[in-house]
């Protein structure tokens, strides 16, 4: 079997999350070649164990992100029976469009990879999980965080390749973020906040412990719902966005079920609350009865002390 | 004239409690069934390039005749046509063959621009919304979170990894839509009235083999119950054990 | 969480889509927009503009008129709409009874084709609000002896007399009030700025404070002779009017009884005493299972009455039955649901107490609890009570 991983780049380099993709499709013991859209992130792929070969494609169309275009460019250098993409909101575009160009399903969002193409994904936000078996060829986008990377260490060969697409994106303007802080999708740490915040102007004593440890901040739908000044990129859950950090600090929020579905896969979780029967303890690895208002100072203080 | 579709799901009640029985998601036991939350934003915003354009929408399901409702609720909101496409014969069907299906309908449609949501609240899989796209030759924005729809020339803003791009694309196009502080509107009687008249067109398509084979459903794994401190004073405990034990900080 | 309302007897089953969008619809709007805001507005003593702004875009007033900008839906989706406000206040349901079965009625079903052009659809929009005056300092159960009385002046009628209990006088643009013209009951449609109308409001409410209580005044109120409603005389016109209103009421109190249930049983789950949820105790078991049993038997009631309605079957005593019972479950399930939240219970934190009074006013308006006794007590003895030579 070949198969072909799409890199995930950033910043003109590799994200982490490619060698996710490698030590994931590794265990499938097949011949592995990455891809590189934009040629962006080449030489760090070939020093990734288990790659075979990498390929750097360059053209016009990825100038700018138009996944039709990059999938018509990737798409006509890729081999593979089985392509691998990250499941980010540009992956899974991607990736949708090459399964679509080939006439083949696209499962996204895996979390268990197995040989004999044994796929396992999470449905309803993680309610519930999948399991699923392909006949013939197939595209998948495995979920961040969720596969061990390959080690370095590896020696693939490096070949450049023009391939450009039919754009039919043209971006009229561009903003930049108006806040330097992290999104939840991004971040390693996570602090939320829910309704036991109790008023909106609170949130700033969880930006205060997030700065000394570089966390993002989040919210809870009720939090969201209930103060305007919360704006709802802070959403944590069914509606909102699903995060699996490493580490997830809940304070003041009960754990709503659909809450709850889009932070459980969280590596730690931890959770504040001063109603001890608060559904969020069920999930919390540490769970801490107590208000907000006497733990998050102390909080703030010991992780001041780590860093 | 502008034409628009909007592709709509039904799936359940975001609060609801999904249950396996038997490696299966037992769907028996959801009582509600509402309009996937993200295609509800997709068709508010279709709705307003509707009422600025003059344009007539098209909303499309792919379910079992209980997905009528989201096609009632949307000719409440004022879409005039409503086609539901479905086939006695279907079950779990994988993303090739559901895109197939709506892909046949959109071509008869004809539809200049095509409204979805970023994914529904059941799957979660966003392939629907590009890989449509991709089978109709169309270019597509996803993730859409602020719009103007009101000019001759409508716009679209999406996130990138460095803040936002606003898009004047031309049609025909496929626009995926995520939730945003946006205020959906009701419906009204009179809107109820006219969904009550409302012809659903029910229609099949070929739709291919299924490649995908659903092994089993299965309960997220439950984790071993955490420990449980109290008060204040335990808080350098935890941050302890998240430094030695779980060794995340 | 949607809410979801109380169903035990799978009343869903029975209700077309239409009447299952209609009730989501007016469900939600109270969720969102009356539940948050009703505390504020009863401590205010005021209906908040918005939500007639609100109720005329939904398209609930005058909602099982035919055309006009009414909509002709069913009545039992009326009735249901009438729940959904009423579990939000007595004052909201209250507000779109007034205008849809006492004002806008009489005018569609006693009008010229003149009057319903005029009036219809501004009020079904919501634009223009109306109220319906029978009721006299001196004349409540007994509005056959009204001293308010028109008197024929050639070009014009001249109005003299008062009106009490009217609720939305003092925001109405459109009043139907009922006067002796030869001694005989005839409806008037009354405009606000009519010479010598006034509607001065009524203050000191205990109940029904996010709604507009008023007086009607007339001194020498003259109206123009197109203002009469043509087609009716006697009682039978205002009677007509408050058969249709009384019908809302039947739904609009299991509203609010349901108000009283649900939060009486979350509290019982959430409240610990002696170790245990106050729910695990039989004698707070026993009265949420009575107030389940009032509840399903008070929907029942309503919806085969809204079916006879829709049939044009319906009978006056069995409006009354309804109403009276109706009332009186929710008012004594108001009262077990502040029992079971304890001294909580009289908090403007849950809705209990606003529901508690707000009944009082629904037991009496729209015909009291003793006449509708009265009714059926004729109907079964064939001996009327009301009068009586002593």
């Amino acid at each position: 079997m070949d198969i072909t991983i799409i890199a995930e780049t950033q910043d003109g380099g590799l994200h982490p999350v490619t060698a996710q993709l490698v030590g994931a499709a590794s265990s499938l013991g097949a011949s592995l070649t990455v891809i590189c859209p934009g040629g962006a992130g080449g030489e760090e792929a070939c020093g990734i164990s288990g790659v075979g070969k990498v390929l750097a494609v360059t053209g016009d169309c990825f100038a700018t992100f138009d996944g039709g275009a990059w999938a018509e460019a990737l798409d006509a250098v890729a081999g593979g029976d089985l392509v691998i993409g990250a499941a980010p909101t540009s992956g899974r575009d991607i990736c949708s469009r090459i399964a679509a160009r080939r006439g083949v399903s696209i499962i996204q969002d895996v979390i268990n990879l197995s040989p004999g193409l044994n796929i396992t994904h999470p449905i309803y936000s993680g309610k519930a999980n999948q399991d699923l078996t392909v006949t013939g060829n197939c595209v998948l986008t495995l979920r961040a965080n969720t596969f061990p990377p390959a080690p370095s260490g590896g020696t693939a060969q490096l070949s450049t390749v023009q391939q450009s697409g039919d754009v039919r994106l043209a971006v009229a303007e561009a903003f930049a973020r108006a806040s330097e802080r992290l999104d939840v999708t991004d971040a390693d740490i996570i602090i939320s906040g829910g309704r036991g915040m109790g008023h909106p102007d609170n949130f700033r004593h969880l930006y205060e412990v997030a700065d000394v440890i570089g966390a993002a901040v989040g919210a809870s739908r009720a939090a969201v719902d209930t103060w305007e000044e919360i704006p709802h990129s802070l959403q944590v859950g069914q509606t909102g966005k699903t995060v699996n950090p490493s580490l997830y600090i809940a304070v003041g929020i009960s754990g709503a079920i659909q809450h709850l579905a889009g932070m459980r896969t969280s590596k730690y979780i931890v959770a504040i609350n001063k109603d001890p029967e608060a559904p969020i303890f069920k999930v919390a690895d540490y769970g801490i009865v107590c208000t907000w208002e006497e733990a998050i100072p102390v909080l703030k203080e010991e992780l001041s002390k780590l860093t | 004239m502008v034409t628009i579709a909007v592709l709509l799901k039904q799936v359940p009640d975001t609060t609801a409690r999904i249950t396996v029985s038997d490696g299966r998601v037992d769907e028996t036991a959801i009582s509600t069934w509402v309009t996937s939350p993200y295609d509800e934003y997709a068709l508010e915003v279709a709705i307003q390039h509707k009422e600025a354009s003059g344009a007539s929408i098209t909303a499309i399901t792919l379910g079992p005749p209980r997905a009528d409702k989201v096609l009632k609720d949307a000719a409440a909101l004022g879409v005039e046509n409503l086609v539901r496409v479905w086939d006695d014969a279907w079950e779990s069907l994988d993303s090739n063959q559901v895109q197939a299906a709506l892909s046949t309908i959109l071509e008869g449609v004809e539809a200049d621009w095509i409204y979805c949501g970023k994914q529904s609240a059941d799957r979660n899989q966003g392939s629907t919304g590009p890989g449509v796209a991709e089978r109709l030759g169309m270019a597509c924005i996803v993730e859409i979170s602020d719009w103007d729809v009101t000019g001759a020339q409508p716009s679209f803003t999406r996130a990138t990894s460095s803040g936002n791009e606003r898009l004047a694309p031309t049609p025909p196009i496929v626009l995926t839509f995520t939730k945003t502080e946006t205020e959906l509107r009701r419906p009204n009687v009179r809107g109820i009235m006219a969904a009550k008249k409302a012809n659903i067109e029910v229609v099949s398509a070929d739709i291919g083999d299924a490649q995908v084979q659903v092994v089993a459903h299965n309960p997220p794994a439950q984790k071993p119950e955490g420990r449980k401190f109290e008060g204040a004073e335990s808080v350098p405990e935890v941050v302890g054990l998240l430094r030695d034990e779980a060794k995340v900080i | 969480m949607t809410y979801e309302g109380v169903d035990f007897y799978d009343i869903e089953s029975e209700l077309t889509d239409e009447e299952k969008m209609v009730r989501d619809m007016a469900r939600d709007w109270v969720e969102a927009e009356v539940v948050p805001n009703i505390e504020q507005a009863c401590r205010d003593g005021v209906f908040p503009d918005e939500w007639r702004v609100a109720l005329g875009e939904m398209g609930v007033l005058g909602m099982a008129l035919d055309g006009y900008g009414c909509a002709g839906m069913s009545y039992v989706a009326y009735g249901l709409v009438c729940q959904e406000l009423e579990r939000g206040d007595s004052g909201v349901r209250s507000f779109a009874s007034v205008q849809g079965s006492l004002a806008m009625y009489p005018i569609h079903d006693f009008g010229s084709e003149e009057q319903k052009q005029k009036y219809l659809p501004k009020m079904a929009s919501g634009e223009w609000v109306g109220c319906f005056g029978l009721t006299e300092p001196d004349y409540g159960s007994n509005p056959g002896d009204m001293i308010t009385k028109a008197v024929d002046e050639g070009d014009d009628y001249v109005l003299n007399g008062a009106k009490m209990w009217i609720t939305n006088g003092t925001i109405a643009d459109v009043a139907i009030v009922w006067a002796k013209l030869d001694g005989v009951i005839r409806g008037f449609i009354v405009e606000k700025d009519d010479p010598g109308f006034s509607a001065p409001e009524m203050t000191g409410k205990h109940s029904l404070r996010a709604s507009v209580t008023s007086e009607l005044v007339f001194q020498d109120c003259k109206i123009p002779k197109d203002r009469i409603l043509p087609h009716v005389e006697g009682l039978k016109g205002p009677f007509s009017c408050l058969n249709n209103a009384r019908y809302g009421i039947c739904w609009g109190a299991v509203g609010a009884a349901q108000s009283c249930f649900h939060s009486a049983k979350e509290y019982a789950l959430s409240r610990i005493q002696f170790g245990n949820p106050i729910a695990a105790f039989q004698l707070v078991q026993n009265k949420l299972a009575w107030m389940l049993r009032e509840i399903t038997k008070g929907q029942l009631l309503a919806l085969s009455l809204g079916r006879k309605k829709d049939a044009g079957t319906w009978t006056p005593e069995q409006i009354s039955l309804a109403k009276m019972n109706n009332v009186d479950m929710a008012l004594e399930i108001a009262r077990m649901a502040r029992d079971i939240h304890g001294a909580n219970g009289i908090l403007d934190e849950y809705p209990i107490m606003r529901h508690m009074a707000n009944l009082e006013s629904v037991k009496t308006y729209e015909g009291t609890h003793d006449i509708h006794n009265l009714i059926l007590g004729r109907h079964i003895t064939g001996i009327q009570s009301f009068t009586r030579e002593l």
